[in-house]
């Protein structure tokens, strides 16, 4: 007989509802900041929907009116050093926490608005018109709302990205010796995506500070959620991960307030993230200022029962219930609001003369200078001034012979020890001595709470590195152990990481460093050997490096760790084993900022190359006899790359091949092929030639790799090709 | 809105073109379609017209003017519109791009100030992307090579280089991929070009265009000869001949053919026909049906294969008072020997007319020329690139014979083959030029 024993979750799953004992021991204090906060935020989200419909609010206008409980509910007791994130539905939680920043010791309801909040109200709304005097300079919009300063870590218009991030951030909130915690804000459509999930995991795993709070208002834009989940009741995600779960009802502020006060003694005592679940409903369609029973998703009866229900009215009628306010009083509170919002809009607004009467406009001179628009992409690396470096090629100290792949960890280490600051995550780091490939040797023996090996879900993990990051207590150092896994954290690397620091004001660096290895010739295949410098080329944002020898390899670590920006550094499992000379007592010099490296002078072309290429290309000059002229360009995204030495070199050679070892596809040569065209056309004696691999990504069969890659041989094709465009005067 | 008009590219690759004649006049009102300007390019003259309305405001380019393509020519502004409307548009652009080296533009009287644009055009902004990418080879990406066709190949740095020396590019021979002037030829010639205008260059290093003045007032002084100005047409001319003489590996084939019954023919013909037959009429008849007999030897070169064609399109050379011209007969080989000969007369009238259109002069295998009306007896010609085959006629003239072992007297026409022979070798001339002689001493064979 076949036995069945009956499992239980490891962590407990509640629902909590208050009583009228819950309403009559709240601190009356708190009921009138709460109803005080509720209110701003009410008028607030009424403006932008007046304004969106006069056609002032540039993109989507994401209402949270209605679902205001949650956010206050959750928010209001918070330290100022606690953090929220959010989805694009986020200004009530923007608003809740600025709110409590500026007035830590409540709202007053009869003097509601400070100057100081008023401020808030304004730059929370130029922001959502994209206007200078915003947040984030009116780059952020109502989407990506950040006040870094206040604990608003900027909300996100990917449904789900900000949950990895703000996961980083808690992680260095506790990791900073504080009892701080972060909330990420997410819906009901977010649930099933795996940004959340793989966080749920990782967060557990390592029982991080990170509250998810799920704002269930039933509908994903116009998909109902029992449509898309066979668990509706969406808190109960938290068993399956051992995270314990909150149901509330969130349109009863206080209940929400009292869950949150269970979930902060759990979360702020160490023991790992909570999960809670508000209910809550949108009065407005996703966007704009029409119900959603005007596009046919649900009833317009459906509606006005929720509407019975708005957290506004309860919080109101509870405290005239209990004799703390008159419907006077109410009133007075609900026209402060409205009165404040005035003023913000006619600080922005002025009336358009050419449009029909009564038409407004923005003030003009609002709006963010035109040349702004590139602003901050990455940082002016000005971080790097006065560092002290040093090239290989007039190094007169005492060298030694290592392995490549030693002095990876050897700098890592050095680093690791001189800088508290640094974190190294990865899959399988902290083990196999040194990781995959030996390249975090040591590490995790010296410091075994910075050496972090991760679940097997790189979004969640790049995120993680994305929000300590973002945060700047730490300086993440983030392996993908082949860098075709990028695609997988793709939202997290280029629409998170990448874009932060841009998006969301042009101010705060995002000091973070990628390493991965390219593993061509290694037999890994169609989906491991890439080479990624030329997807991260062409994504805003990040700075790369890559270094043909271990000399370089430290100084361009160095480099690399101490940018504001984040930086890819490239490794290659061939050069991992190569040998080659680093000082015998020196890990902290740095490469020269911008500076490619001439390894042999020639006159006849110029060959630009990176990597384990600028080997092959040595190689294939030799055996072609042709006088060229190999740069090894070390730093390569279009920031940092050195056009100097390029160009002096074009000037003279007047001939160019670009050599690279991927995939045509996605290969790096493109776009520098593209710049050096613009630049030095009239210096060019010939096409620009390149030297990459096939289309098809390496196969697994050991010819067809071959076939598909480029090394010497290819370079010796490119070498003869670009000598046929001199012509028969040779 | 007032409307700049620039010089057109007329003939692909062109880089100048001469404005040979200005059709209106400051003041005039041009509809869109108006011809408004005759221009020479190196083969031929073209009408051009306007593809804008409006009254004409400024004339920048005055009459046998090289102009560089791209530099402005003529301002139109619209109705009610003042001046400074069109002379604002000289303001901002290309105008930007002038360059020491456009020696033409100071002999323009109406605008002394006049800018010139390079037909470069390097100012693009950063943010605009080029349209087209090259086409990439899994391994090595090397740009497409183009049909060279008649036009010159420069890399950008010869361009600039030629600018910046007054180096006349049609002097470089292009030895690069597609024939291109690269870096290379330019030093080559300059290593060996004539000393004088070395030395002019090294007097006055820093104004080429003074230097080739001067260079001018030198040569112009010792009497005994008139400097006649390169047309470009004359230019084109040296170019070619000179490329193709020094790049195209000629070989020769002469052969006699006893034209005696083809001469009686065409008297019959003649006779007969209100169309009268030359015996060129003839020859090039002759010349397709050899084709067609050996289309192996309708073939042309190209660095890429071979091009064997389809039909038969004979260029024939016809000499003008500007120089020699190659209009071409298409599908010579489908036409009746009335049709030929209507088509040939029209080409050569309108080659001297200097009426011919530019895809008129261009493609086709292989050439006929004939000096025979001149008395020349035999003569060999110089591939017109990219034929790959051209036959000079000479005279036909009584001549003795042996005929098996008895010596008689007949009419004699010598012609020479020149062919190409990286597209055809020695034994497929030979069979060729056999096909040839068959044909033209078997005359009624082309009747057919």
């Amino acid at each position: 007989m076949t036995k069945r024993i009956p499992l239980s979750p490891k962590e407990p799953w509640v629902e909590l509802r208050t009583t009228p004992s819950d309403w009559q021991k709240a601190d009356p204090k708190l009921l009138a900041t709460m109803l005080g906060q509720i209110h701003l935020i009410r008028a607030f989200e009424e403006t932008v929907l007046q304004l969106a419909g006069e056609g002032l609010v540039h993109g989507p206008a994401h209402s949270s009116i209605g679902q205001e409980g949650g956010a206050v509910g959750s928010i209001v007791s918070l330290r100022a050093t606690d953090a929220v994130n959010g989805s694009h539905r986020g200004h009530h939680q923007f608003l809740a926490k600025a709110i409590g920043f500026v007035a830590p010791e409540g709202l007053s309801l009869e003097t509601l608005v400070s100057a100081d909040l008023q401020e808030v109200l304004q730059r929370t709304l130029a922001e959502i018109l994209g206007l200078a005097q915003g947040y984030c300079r009116g780059r952020g919009g109502s989407m990506h709302l950040q006040w870094k300063e206040a604990g608003a870590l900027g909300t996100n218009a990917i449904v789900g990205g900000g949950v990895p991030l703000g996961a980083g951030h808690a992680w260095a909130q506790q990791n900073s010796g504080t009892t701080d915690m972060t909330i990420s804000y997410f819906g009901d459509g977010a649930v099933n995506i795996g940004s959340v999930l793989e966080t749920m995991n990782l967060t557990s795993a390592w029982n991080i500070p990170l509250v998810f709070f799920i704002e269930n208002n039933l509908y994903a834009v116009s998909t109902r959620v029992e449509e898309v989940t066979g668990e509706e009741r969406l808190s109960g995600r938290g068993t399956g991960f051992g995270i314990p779960s909150w149901r509330v009802d969130g349109m009863d502020p206080l209940a929400v307030h009292l869950a949150m006060e269970e979930i902060s003694e759990h979360v702020r005592a160490g023991k790992g993230p909570a999960i809670i679940e508000a209910e809550v409903y949108r009065f407005f369609h996703q966007n704009g200022p029409f119900p959603g029973s005007a596009f046919g998703y649900r009833s317009k009866d459906e509606e006005e029962a929720w509407r019975k229900r708005d957290p506004m009215l309860r919080l109101a009628n509870e405290m005239i219930k209990l004799g703390q306010l008159t419907q006077d009083q109410v009133d007075s509170v609900r026209a402060q609001a409205q009165s404040a919002m005035d003023s913000a809009v006619q600080q922005l607004l002025e009336a358009d003369p050419a449009g029909k009467p009564g038409s407004r406009r923005i003030k003009s001179e609002l709006w963010p200078e035109v040349d702004f628009v590139n602003v901050g992409v990455r940082g002016d690396a000005s971080e790097l001034t006065g560092a002290r470096t040093q090239e290989q090629s007039s190094f007169s100290g005492e060298t030694q012979e290592v392995r490549f792949v030693d002095a990876v960890a050897a700098v890592m280490d050095r680093r690791m020890q001189e800088d508290d600051r640094i974190v190294v995550l990865g899959e399988d780091i902290h083990r196999l001595k040194g990781g995959t490939n030996g390249a975090t040797k040591g590490l995790v023996e010296k410091y075994p709470n910075r050496v972090l090996g991760t679940p097997i879900s790189e979004n969640a993990f790049a995120g993680l590195g994305g929000g300590m990051a973002m945060d700047g207590r730490f300086r993440p150092v983030i392996e993908f152990m082949y860098p075709d896994f990028m695609w997988v954290a793709a939202d997290q690397v280029f629409n998170q990481i990448g874009k932060a620091r841009h998006m969301f004001g042009g101010d705060n660096g995002v000091p973070l460093v990628i390493r991965t290895k390219v593993a061509m010739g290694s037999g890994y295949g169609s989906q491991h050997l890439m080479d990624p410098a030329g997807i991260f080329a062409t994504s805003p944002g990040w700075r790369i490096v890559a270094a043909s020898n271990p000399f370089d390899y430290i100084g361009l670590m160095n480099a690399a760790l101490a940018l504001e920006d984040p930086v890819l550094v490239i490794e290659h499992v061939d050069l991992y084993a190569s040998k080659g000379s680093i000082p015998v007592s020196d890990l902290d010099y740095q490469t020269p900022f911008g500076k490619a490296a001439i390894k042999r002078a020639g006159k006849d072309l110029t060959v630009l190359t990176y990597l384990s290429m600028v080997n092959h290309s040595l190689d294939a000059v030799e055996q072609t006899g042709v006088d060229a002229e190999v740069i090894d360009l070390r730093w390569l995204d279009r920031a940092s790359i050195d056009w100097d030495t390029i160009g002096a070199s074009i000037k003279k050679t007047n001939a160019v091949v670009i050599v690279e070892q991927g995939a045509l596809g996605t290969s790096y040569g493109g776009w520098l092929s593209d710049e050096i065209q613009r630049r030095f056309f009239d210096w060019l004696d010939q096409p620009v030639q390149r030297v990459h691999g096939g289309e098809a990504s390496p196969s697994i069969s050991r010819i067809l790799e071959r076939a598909a890659i480029a090394k010497t041989e290819e370079v010796v094709i490119g070498l003869k090709a670009a000598s046929a465009g001199f012509g028969a005067h040779n | 809105m007032a409307t700049l008009i620039r010089m057109p590219e007329v003939a692909a690759g062109a880089t100048e073109i001469v404005l040979s004649k200005w059709l209106v006049s400051v003041g005039d009102q041009v509809n869109a379609g108006d011809l408004i300007a005759e221009m020479e390019t190196e083969k031929a003259v073209v009408d051009y017209a306007s593809d804008f309305g409006g009254k004409v405001h400024r004339i920048m380019a005055s009459e046998g003017a090289d102009v560089e393509v791209g530099s402005p020519i003529l301002i139109l502004l619209d109705a009610g519109e003042d001046g400074s409307a069109g002379d604002a548009l000289l303001g901002g652009g290309g105008t930007a791009t002038s360059t020491p080296a456009a020696q033409p533009v100071a002999e323009q009287p109406t605008s002394p100030q006049a800018p010139v644009v390079s037909p470069v055009i390097a100012t693009v902004t950063p943010l605009v992307s080029p349209l087209v990418s090259p086409v990439a080879s899994p391994v090595v990406t090397v740009a497409p090579a183009a049909t060279a066709g008649d036009r010159t190949f420069v890399s950008p740095l010869v361009r600039k280089l030629a600018r910046e020396t007054g180096v006349d590019l049609a002097q470089v021979v292009g030895t690069g991929p597609n024939g291109r002037k690269v870096r290379r030829d330019l030093e080559a010639y300059l290593a060996n070009r004539p000393t004088t205008s070395t030395t002019q260059k090294t007097q006055q290093p820093t104004s080429p265009v003074s230097a080739t003045l001067a260079a001018g007032n030198v040569m112009s002084e010792p009497a005994g000869f008139t400097a006649v100005p390169h047309t470009g047409m004359r230019r084109a001319i040296a170019r070619r001949l000179t490329e193709s003489k020094s790049t195209v590996p000629h070989f020769y084939l002469s052969a006699d053919c006893n034209v005696d019954e083809l001469l009686e023919l065409r008297k019959r013909i003649n006779a007969a026909s209100p169309v009268k037959i030359s015996v060129n009429d003839l020859v090039v008849r002759a010349v397709a049906l050899a084709l067609v007999d050996v289309p192996e030897a309708n073939v042309i070169w190209t660095p890429e294969a071979m091009h064997r064609f389809d039909s038969v399109d004979i260029s024939v050379a016809v000499s003008t008072d500007g120089g020699l011209l190659t209009p071409i007969v298409r599908s010579a080989e489908k036409r009746s020997l009335a049709n030929l000969s209507a088509e040939i007369a029209d080409l050569a009238t309108r080659s001297r007319a200097g009426k011919l259109r530019q895809e008129e002069l261009e493609g086709g295998s292989f050439a006929v020329t004939n000096l025979g009306m001149f008395g020349t007896k035999e003569f060999a010609a110089i591939l017109n690139p990219p034929q790959s085959g051209i036959l000079a006629v000479g005279a036909a003239s009584k001549r003795v014979v042996v005929i098996g072992d008895e010596i008689s007297i007949a009419n004699i026409m010598t012609v020479t083959l020149s062919a190409d022979h990286r597209a055809i070798d020695g034994a497929l001339a030979a069979q060729w030029l056999a096909a040839f002689v068959s044909r033209i001493e078997n005359p009624l064979s082309m009747l057919i």
